[in-house]
């Protein structure tokens, strides 16, 4: 739709507190033969539940009621009804349990989910579990298997690849909008180098502007470094009431915005209409606009889910509101139109959001300290759950337990790095991950707050 | 030659038994490489290959595919929608009222590309040559941007504004690759 009713802009609304309380990973690699996706899930929750939680897995399950899965392609694990497997192999039965698909956005919808089954009553304590099995096949026909997520009657045949698909965006916000080349470069940088104080990242790495530039073209104008990576791996949160929340944790995590938006599947089918504006931007900001909206530069997806999240938790300025952020890096052109969807700058500038410094550990919002989608993962059902766990700890002022104990690093066969940095965010209280499909076709909005008081 | 059981159970057995057996057409392999590197010790992979063919309708938008086949571009439009545009890739119902839209043939004489990119490295089943540039053509009066590809190009080209036509295949294959399309000029 291009014009809205009052039903369409309802702000959601829980009917009670809804929290986190814990958080898992394994690590994410291109290729995992040594472990099944049953045993990354295991893995990943029994650290929820272990370093997190601090109580035995017999004595978790006791209070569990209900749990969702969230896996992107039952293509690449070649397995249907992959989630009944994890659920009986976590021992779970017969518990209920739904698992949830919205392609790339598959694990921001999944702790939505979560989050209603807790918040209308039905359930007290939810496990969300994410993993993709993305070795089964080459490369090539990964991103063919991707690329079935686009219309295949009108866009799949045409490159069988999402960064083709981007790559059209991009040539068309650098006409329209003219950022320096180097800026977008300057994304991938900053999240592989992030990536590097991670021991769950994929790729680590720290690249010069020149070296990105100069890396091989997929389609372009986009360069391998600028495109995310194909991960193995699993990621889990627990979400709880508010009475579970507490007697689990002191500190838990409440969930206090949440927003879920859509756009047409193929991005040719996005027709003009007026700028939906955030509560930080007045009417006068985009009267003389010539540029078509939201076109091929911005995601009207991400846009409504901010609308909806932003509006919920009555955040008004979300870069002085907002205290860490993680973002659906899948492209370096597709994060710069995130920033300007979700209101860090005006459409147009979302450059000035890298150039600023903003984006930076130190800066005013810093955005993907995870190493996001370029540099750490895109084990696609375990994304949102990962960045929302990554979030989770900042707020916690975990950071450095989850990151820096070379205990993470050996687990997974690595050693941490001499000129390790601490990207724990001082006094993190708030913070905000978007989980994002398609070419924007879901996209999920959630805002976390620190749900205890601060004596 | 089958056992002859009683409904009770039990019953008369033959001492004669059936065999079952893997049909031979399912040769095993196991992978020792993936991604250029080593299977772990200790570790199976097997190769699950397969060959499988979908019977895919076109249902309602057969119409399109079956104009490039013949040359021609079709459209749909609402009729009580007023000017809302004509949507290429067509449907056949209208979006904002449900209502279903009527065909119309699209004018092309205007037709210029709105964005492009030349792709190297497309992923599995991609059908033509590389480089390819994709393309998403700008029509007025039609309210989508359909992504196609051009099927000729020279240094510079494609280019945001280049005046472009379409071409249609002569072996139709009744995919979205039945229609390319080339300069203007």
């Amino acid at each position: 739709m291009i014009s809205f009713g009052n039903g369409n802009l309802r702000v959601p609304k829980l009917s009670r507190p809804v929290y986190m309380v814990a958080a898992g990973l394994t690590d994410f690699r291109k290729f995992y033969p040594e472990k099944q996706s049953t045993e990354l899930c295991l893995e990943s929750l029994k650290m929820a539940v272990e370093d997190g939680l601090g109580i035995s897995p017999r004595d978790f399950k006791k209070m569990v009621n209900f749990c969702v899965y969230s896996q992107f392609a039952d293509h690449f694990g070649d397995q249907l009804l992959a989630a009944a497997k994890i659920h009986d192999y976590l021992g779970f039965d017969p518990l209920g349990n739904i698992e949830v698909k919205t392609g790339g956005a598959t694990g921001g919808s999944s702790v939505l989910a979560g989050v209603m089954a807790i918040a209308s009553g039905y359930a007290s304590l939810v496990p969300v579990i994410g993993w993709e099995r993305m070795d089964e096949v080459n490369t090539r026909q990964g991103n063919a298997y991707i690329a079935s997520a686009a219309c295949k009657d009108f866009e799949s045949e045409l490159g069988w690849l999402y960064a083709t698909y981007y790559a059209l965006m991009m040539r068309r916000y650098i006409h329209e909008y003219n950022p320096n080349r180097e800026t977008l470069t300057k994304i991938a940088q900053k999240n592989h180098h992030y990536a590097r104080f991670s021991p769950y990242s994929q790729l680590p790495g720290d690249y010069t502007v020149d070296e990105i530039l100069k890396s091989a073209v997929v389609s372009d104008p986009l360069t391998f470094p600028e495109c995310c990576a194909m991960s193995v791996g699993a990621a889990s949160i627990v979400l709880a009431d508010e009475e579970t929340a507490f007697r689990l944790t002191d500190h838990p995590v409440s969930v206090v915005g949440t927003g879920s938006g859509s756009h047409t599947l193929r991005t040719a089918d996005r027709r003009n209409m007026p700028v939906l504006l955030l509560p930080n931007e007045r009417p006068q900001l985009y009267q003389d606009r010539k540029n078509e909206w939201p076109g091929f530069t911005s995601f009207l997806a991400a846009r409504f889910a901010a609308y909806l999240a932003y509006n919920m938790a009555d955040i008004t300025d979300p870069v002085k509101e907002l205290d860490v952020l993680e973002t659906h890096d899948a492209f370096t052109v597709s994060d710069i139109q995130t920033y300007e969807d979700i209101g860090l700058r005006p459409y147009g500038e979302g450059a000035d959001f890298i150039e600023s410094g903003d984006a930076f550990i130190g800066g005013r919002l810093p955005t993907n300290l995870s190493g996001g989608l370029l540099g750490s993962m895109h084990s696609v059902g375990a994304t949102g759950i990962f960045q929302l766990s990554e979030i989770f700890w900042q707020i916690r002022g975990e950071w450095n337990k989850f990151h820096a104990d070379d205990k993470y690093w050996g687990r997974f066969g690595k050693t941490k790095p001499n000129n390790f940095e601490n990207l724990q965010v001082s006094n993190a209280r708030r913070g905000m991950a978007i989980s994002h499909a398609g070419t924007g076709s879901h996209v999920t909005a959630i805002i976390l707050e620190r749900g205890w008081s601060s004596e | 030659m089958l056992q002859l059981l009683s409904w009770k159970g039990g019953g008369v057995v033959s001492k004669q038994r059936q065999q079952v057996t893997i049909s031979a057409d399912s040769k095993t392999k196991l992978a020792d490489v993936l991604f250029r590197q080593n299977i772990p010790q200790g570790i199976i992979l097997r190769e699950n290959p397969r060959n499988i063919t979908h019977f895919h309708s076109y249902g309602g938008i057969s119409k399109f595919f079956d104009g490039l086949a013949a040359g021609t571009l079709w459209g749909t439009v609402c009729g009580s929608c007023g000017n809302a545009g004509i949507w290429l890739p067509p449907r056949v119902h209208c979006p904002d009222c449900w209502q279903e839209m009527s065909w119309v043939k699209i004018d092309t004489s205007q037709a210029t590309v709105y964005t492009h990119s030349t792709t190297n490295y497309p992923g599995a089943g991609f059908k033509a040559t590389v480089p390819c540039p994709l393309i998403s053509v700008e029509i007025p009066g039609i309210c989508t941007k359909l992504m196609s590809y051009l099927s000729e190009f020279g240094d510079g080209e494609p280019y945001i504004g280049m005046p472009i036509r379409p071409v249609f295949s002569q072996n139709p294959t009744y995919t979205i690759l039945d229609l390319s399309w080339v300069s203007r000029d």
